[in-house]
C-alpha cells in the first residue's frame, strides 16, 4: 500500500523527465535555450491558475470561472494602462478584479450553500460576460512597449517561482494549509475539531481568484493587448494539470508541486507535439489520453 | 511500477510515431498558423497550402488557436523555435497578434500574412481576397436588379477591415447610380441572430426599401429569412462569401439572390507561391489580392 501510493505521488516526476528526454533525444528543436524560454513563457500563466485552482481542488471544490477571470482582468489591466494610471495601479486593478469574483465565490458557496461547480459555472458567464460588455467585444491595443516586459521570461520565471513558493508555504508551513487538507478530507470532521470550515473556503476561492487574475495580467502583457476572448477553456486546462498533477479531485489529497510539474507536462506535450507536426486533432485526442490515464491513477491509489 | 509504465509507453509511442520524417528531412518547412482549423473557410485554405506546398517541395506545419491570441502566440515561438523558413499567420486578432510576431523577425524569418492582416510587425506579404472588388461587384449585381433605382440597406460589420473594404467598394459604385439611395448602414456584427433583429426593424423604418447588401452570408440569410417571411418579393439581397446554404438560397429563389464568392483555396495556393518567390530571392508585392466572383442563379446553373 505504501509503496503503492509513494509510487502514484511520483508518477508525474517520473512522466515529466521521461517526456523530456523523449523530447531531447527525438527532436533538436526541443533541447535549445530559445525553445526552453519559450516553455517557460507559455506555462508559466496556465501554472499560476492551476496553483490557486489546487488549493480550492483540495478542498473537494472547483472554480469554473478562471478563464473568464484571465478575460477581465486582463481588459480592465489593459484599459487602466491606456487611460494612464500608472502600471502599479493597472496591476492591482486586474489582481484586484480576480480577488473580488473569488471573494464573491467563495461566500456564495458558504452562505447560500450552492455548490461549487453550480456558483462557478454562473460567474464564468457574468464575469465573460461584463468582459464583453466593457470592451463592447473589442481589441484594447495601443498599450506601450514597456508592458510587455512583465511577460518577459526571466520575469515569468520570478512571478511563477514567487507564486509556487507562497503556494507551498501556505499549504505546508501554515495552520490554514492543514485546514485546507482537513476540510477536503472530512469536512465534518474538520468542523468538530475547531476548524473553522467556511472561513478556509472563502480563503481558497480568493486565492484561485488572486491567481487567475495575476494570469490576466500576464496574459495582456504577452499580448499588448486586453482581449475580451481571453482565457476560454483555461479553466479545464487548470484542472487538468491539477488533475495530472496527482490531485484528487475529492479532495484532500495532492500537492503544490504536483500541480507545477502537470502544468509543465501538459505544456511541454503541446510544445512537443507543435514542434513534431502533430495534426491538432491527434493533439486534442493524445490530451484527452493522458488526462485519462493521469485520473485513473488517482483511482488505483486508494 | 508495471501500471506506471502501461501508462507512458503508448504516450511515449504515440509522441515518437508523430514524428516520423518531418524533423529529419531536409525539405524546407513552412508554418503556418490559423485562428481555427474547424471552419470550411480555413479548411479549403489549408488545403490550398498543402497542395501547393506539396507540388513545390516544402514541409508544410499547420497549427490552428482556435481564436485564442495566447495560444496562437505560443504557436508562433514554437514554429520559431523549429527554425520554420517562413511563417504563414492568420491572426485570431489583428492588434493581439503583433508583440508575437517579435520573435521570427528577430530570428529573420519572414512572416506573411493569409485572409486577415496584422496591425503592426514586419510583414513581407498579405495575401486575401480582394474585398474592394467583392463590394464592387456585389453593388453592381444589386443594382442591376432592383432596376437602378430605390433604397438600400448594407448590414454591416464596420469593425472588420475586410468588411470596410467591402462596404467601401460598394459605396463606390453605388455613388455612381444617382437613383440608388442608401438608407442605413446598421451593424448585425457579422451574426445571424442580429441580422434578422436589424431586417425586422429596417423593414419598419423603410417600408419602400429595394435591397439590401450582407456584408456576409450569415447577415445576409439572416435578413433574406425575414424578408421572405414578411412576404416581401421586391425586395433583393446580396451577399458575401457564398457559403454552401447561401448558393442553396439562390438555388430555391429566396430573396438571396446574388452572392460573392472568395476562394480561400486559390489564397492558400498563392500564399506558398509567394513564399516560394519571396525564398527564391524575387521581389514580392506587399499585398496580393485574390479575385472573387458573383454567384447567381446562373452560373450555379452552368456549374
Amino acid at each position: 500500500m505504501i509503496r503503492r501510493r509513494a509510487l502514484s505521488d511520483y508518477a508525474i516526476f517520473v512522466a515529466l523527465a521521461v517526456e523530456c528526454v523523449v523530447l531531447a533525444v527525438a527532436t533538436d528543436a526541443f533541447f535549445t535555450a530559445d525553445n526552453l524560454s519559450n516553455v517557460l513563457r507559455q506555462n508559466a500563466f496556465p501554472a499560476v491558475i492551476a496553483a490557486g485552482m489546487t488549493f480550492v481542488i483540495l478542498t473537494g471544490g472547483i472554480d469554473l470561472s478562471v478563464g473568464s477571470v484571465v478575460a477581465l482582468s486582463g481588459v480592465l489591466c489593459a484599459d487602466a494602462i491606456v487611460r494612464d494610471l500608472g502600471l502599479g495601479t493597472a496591476v492591482a486593478i486586474g489582481i484586484g478584479v480576480g480577488v473580488l469574483v473569488g471573494l464573491l465565490n467563495g461566500v456564495v458557496v458558504t452562505r447560500l450553500r450552492v455548490p461549487p461547480f453550480v456558483v462557478t459555472l454562473a460567474t464564468m458567464l457574468i464575469v465573460r460576460g461584463a468582459a464583453f460588455k466593457y470592451t463592447d467585444a473589442r481589441t484594447i491595443s495601443g498599450l506601450p512597449p514597456a508592458f510587455s516586459t512583465v511577460s518577459q521570461s526571466w520575469s515569468m520565471a520570478i512571478v511563477l517561482a514567487a507564486v509556487f513558493a507562497a503556494s507551498w508555504l501556505l499549504l505546508m508551513r501554515t495552520p490554514f494549509g492543514r485546514h485546507v487538507y482537513a476540510t477536503g478530507g472530512n469536512r465534518e470532521a474538520a468542523w468538530l475539531s475547531g476548524v473553522r470550515v467556511d472561513r478556509v473556503l472563502v480563503k481558497v476561492y480568493v486565492l484561485c481568484g488572486l491567481g487567475a487574475g495575476l494570469a490576466g495580467v500576464l496574459v495582456a502583457s504577452r499580448l499588448s493587448a486586453g482581449y475580451p476572448r481571453a482565457g476560454e477553456l483555461y479553466e479545464l486546462d487548470a484542472i487538468a494539470a491539477v488533475v495530472v498533477g496527482g490531485t484528487s479531485l475529492m479532495g484532500g489529497r495532492g500537492s503544490i508541486w504536483g500541480t507545477l510539474a502537470g502544468a509543465f507536462f501538459i505544456g511541454i506535450l503541446n510544445n512537443g507535439l507543435n514542434l513534431y507536426n502533430v495534426s491538432p486533432y491527434d493533439q486534442m485526442m493524445v490530451k484527452g489520453a493522458v488526462f485519462l490515464a493521469a485520473a485513473s491513477l488517482d483511482r488505483w491509489r486508494k | 511500477m508495471r501500471r506506471l509504465l502501461t501508462v507512458l509507453i503508448p504516450l511515449l509511442a504515440v509522441v515518437s510515431c508523430g514524428g516520423t520524417g518531418s524533423p529529419a528531412s531536409s525539405r524546407p518547412v513552412i508554418g503556418a498558423t490559423l485562428l481555427t482549423g474547424t471552419h470550411a473557410f480555413y479548411k479549403d485554405l489549408e488545403a490550398g497550402m498543402r497542395e501547393a506546398a506539396a507540388a513545390k517541395g516544402f514541409d508544410l506545419t499547420v497549427v490552428a488557436c482556435e481564436m485564442d491570441p495566447a495560444k496562437q502566440a505560443s504557436q508562433i515561438e514554437d514554429l520559431v523555435a523549429r527554425r520554420v523558413r517562413a511563417l504563414i499567420v492568420a491572426p485570431c486578432d489583428s492588434s493581439a497578434v503583433v508583440p508575437a510576431l517579435g520573435a521570427p523577425e528577430r530570428a529573420g524569418i519572414p512572416i506573411f500574412t493569409v485572409d486577415i492582416a496584422a496591425h503592426g510587425g514586419k510583414i513581407v506579404s498579405h495575401v486575401a481576397s480582394d474585398n474592394l472588388a467583392g463590394g464592387r461587384l456585389a453593388a453592381e449585381a444589386l443594382a442591376t436588379r432592383i432596376g437602378g433605382k430605390g433604397k438600400v440597406v448594407i448590414i454591416d460589420h464596420p469593425t472588420v477591415a475586410s468588411v470596410q473594404d467591402r462596404v467601401k467598394g460598394f459605396e463606390e459604385v453605388m455613388a455612381r447610380y444617382p437613383d440608388i439611395t442608401i438608407v442605413a448602414r446598421p451593424s448585425a456584427d457579422g451574426q445571424r441572430a442580429r441580422a434578422t433583429q436589424i431586417m425586422e426593424d429596417m423593414l419598419q423604418a423603410h417600408r419602400d426599401l429595394k435591397g439590401v447588401f450582407g456584408i456576409n452570408d450569415d447577415s445576409a440569410l439572416g435578413a433574406a429569412n425575414v424578408i421572405e417571411a414578411a412576404g416581401r418579393r421586391d425586395i433583393v439581397v446580396v451577399g458575401f462569401d457564398a457559403t454552401e446554404e447561401a448558393q442553396a438560397a439562390i438555388r430555391r429563389g429566396s430573396p438571396l439572390e446574388a452572392d460573392i464568392a472568395q476562394h480561400p483555396r486559390r489564397i492558400g495556393e498563392t500564399a506558398i507561391d509567394i513564399i516560394a518567390r519571396h525564398l527564391s530571392g524575387e521581389a514580392v508585392p506587399a499585398v496580393v489580392a485574390v479575385e472573387v466572383e458573383v454567384v447567381d442563379e446562373s452560373t450555379l446553373a452552368a456549374k
